[in-house]
């Protein structure tokens, strides 16, 4: 299934767009999504246990079952003030 | 109609609130509330310098303000309670603070704490709080804070601020893991808790994935919109207004006009959060964290000695500026003592500089490498 993945601040930043496609088999959670993507860019995969992953403005645990055409928001915490 | 002077007293105190009680959701009823009320903003840096100049304005009647540094030019550009003199004199920001906030508003009290906010004096802090508002620079003690706000089962605005970018929400702590019977005047049902700062970062971002105010730059807008949101959501709650607080995460791109709400109701029941389902207080209890810690917008290092819950030393400044004279320039005041290191240079040349107070914290200035700063603590102040 085809799932679209927004990205934000530093990860936008350090991968250089603000959106990325993702190809998962069917039936793949948030966790496996972001096992993908944390194989592909090491950002994703040094934060991705500080990632808020929300799908239509809505937080989803990690455990979430994605849907085929589904856009996953990835959202850091932003530190600094 | 002649009024008695008690009834003068009271329009007195009230009159520079007026455009405020006019709102229906505060009215007089609320305006007294909030004058009843005790807000502690942890961090005086430019979050907690617009949290706490509305907060004094809007007749918030305690405010407790804890930071750890002194006022320094490049924070004009956005603190707002600080000016150039503060900088000139060194002032400490809690300090430097509470004496703008009085010539503000003199009807409130303000307590102004240089201090490190820490394992070993959060609780105290706390005590007889309403309210906990959001002011630092770095995710490990906002743990910290959030932990001490589960415990105590109080309320807790979390805001950050870098770039152009802010984040906000708002943390009503479930009561399941409430070990302590907080006072605060905001009561709420398990119904109306929200999840914890845990349950929706579980873990801080790793050291060198998040920028910060030194590599990234902030825009004094930026953070005004997060204060200001938190700001909005400490009065309701202390209006007893709770129907009308946010319960969502606010992201903000001031430059790129975004705007983003995102519903984090579901953030507890997802997940086993250590800290407000298990009541695992890791930083709270010192288990978690370190005591060396980079600045954010600083490239400076700051150093808290003795494990949590050691007694705090007491230095001689004095003797340790004129210990420290031969290897450059050291004076004190009151507070502090400050100076740069002729030997000791920072990666663009510069002088490292050294801030170190009376309990053995010390600033150093020039590096953000924390061995670097280890090193330099252990040579010239010792371990």
């Amino acid at each position: 299934m085809h799932c679209t993945v927004l990205l934000f601040a530093q990860l936008a930043e350090s991968i250089g767009s603000d959106r990325l496609a993702l190809q998962l088999p069917d039936g793949a959670t948030i966790e496996q999504a972001l096992n993908e993507l944390g194989s592909q860019h090491e950002i994703i995969a040094s934060m991705r246990n500080t990632l808020a992953v929300a799908i239509h403005d809505r937080y989803c645990p990690h455990k979430t079952t994605l849907n085929d055409g589904d856009t996953l928001a990835l959202i850091p915490p932003v530190s600094g003030g | 109609m002649r009024y008695t002077e008690s009834a003068v007293r009271i329009v007195d105190e009230l009159q520079r609130y007026h455009r405020q009680i006019l709102l229906p959701d505060i009215g007089e009823s609320g305006q007294r509330r909030l004058l009843q009320s005790h807000a502690l903003i942890v961090g005086g840096g430019a979050l907690g310098t617009m949290i706490a100049d509305a907060l004094a304005r809007a007749g918030v009647g305690t405010l407790s303000i804890v930071d750890r540094d002194t006022v320094e030019l490049t924070n004009l550009q956005r603190q707002v309670l600080y000016d150039e003199d503060d900088v000139a004199q060194m002032i400490p920001k809690a300090e430097a603070a509470k004496n703008k906030l009085a010539r503000i508003n003199s009807q409130v009290v303000v307590h102004g704490h240089v201090d490190d906010f820490s394992a070993r004096n959060a609780e105290r802090y706390v005590e007889g709080v309403d309210v906990i508002l959001d002011g630092l620079d770095n995710f490990e003690t906002r743990y910290l804070l959030n932990d001490v706000a589960v415990k105590h089962g109080l309320p807790y605005v979390y805001g950050g601020a870098v770039g152009t970018t802010g984040m906000s929400f708002l943390v009503l702590p479930h009561p399941q893991c409430r070990a302590e019977t907080g006072r605060s005047l905001v009561r709420w049902s398990a119904a109306q808790s929200t999840p914890c700062l845990r349950c929706v970062f579980p873990e801080a971002p790793p050291p060198g994935a998040s920028p910060t105010c030194d590599t990234a730059g902030v825009l004094g807008a930026a953070v005004a919109i997060i204060a200001a949101h938190q700001c909005a959501q400490a009065i309701k709650l202390l209006t007893g207004n709770l129907d009308k607080v946010d319960r969502s995460l606010l992201s903000i791109d001031v430059w790129l006009n975004q705007q983003r709400t995102l519903d984090i109701s579901g953030a507890r029941d997802s997940d086993d959060c250590p800290c407000c389902v298990r009541g695992d207080w890791a930083y709270l209890q010192g288990r978690a964290g370190g005591a060396v810690t980079t600045l954010c917008g600083r490239d400076a290092v700051q150093i808290t000695p003795g494990p949590d819950g050691s007694q705090p030393k007491r230095l001689d400044l004095a003797a340790m500026a004129a210990k420290l004279s031969p290897h450059g320039s050291f004076t004190q005041n009151a507070y502090l003592m400050h100076g740069r290191f002729s030997n000791e240079r920072s990666a663009n040349g510069e002088p490292v500089e050294l801030t170190l107070f009376p309990d053995g914290r010390a600033i150093i200035k020039g590096t953000d490498d924390l061995g670097t700063a280890r090193s330099i603590y252990a040579k010239y102040i010792g371990a």
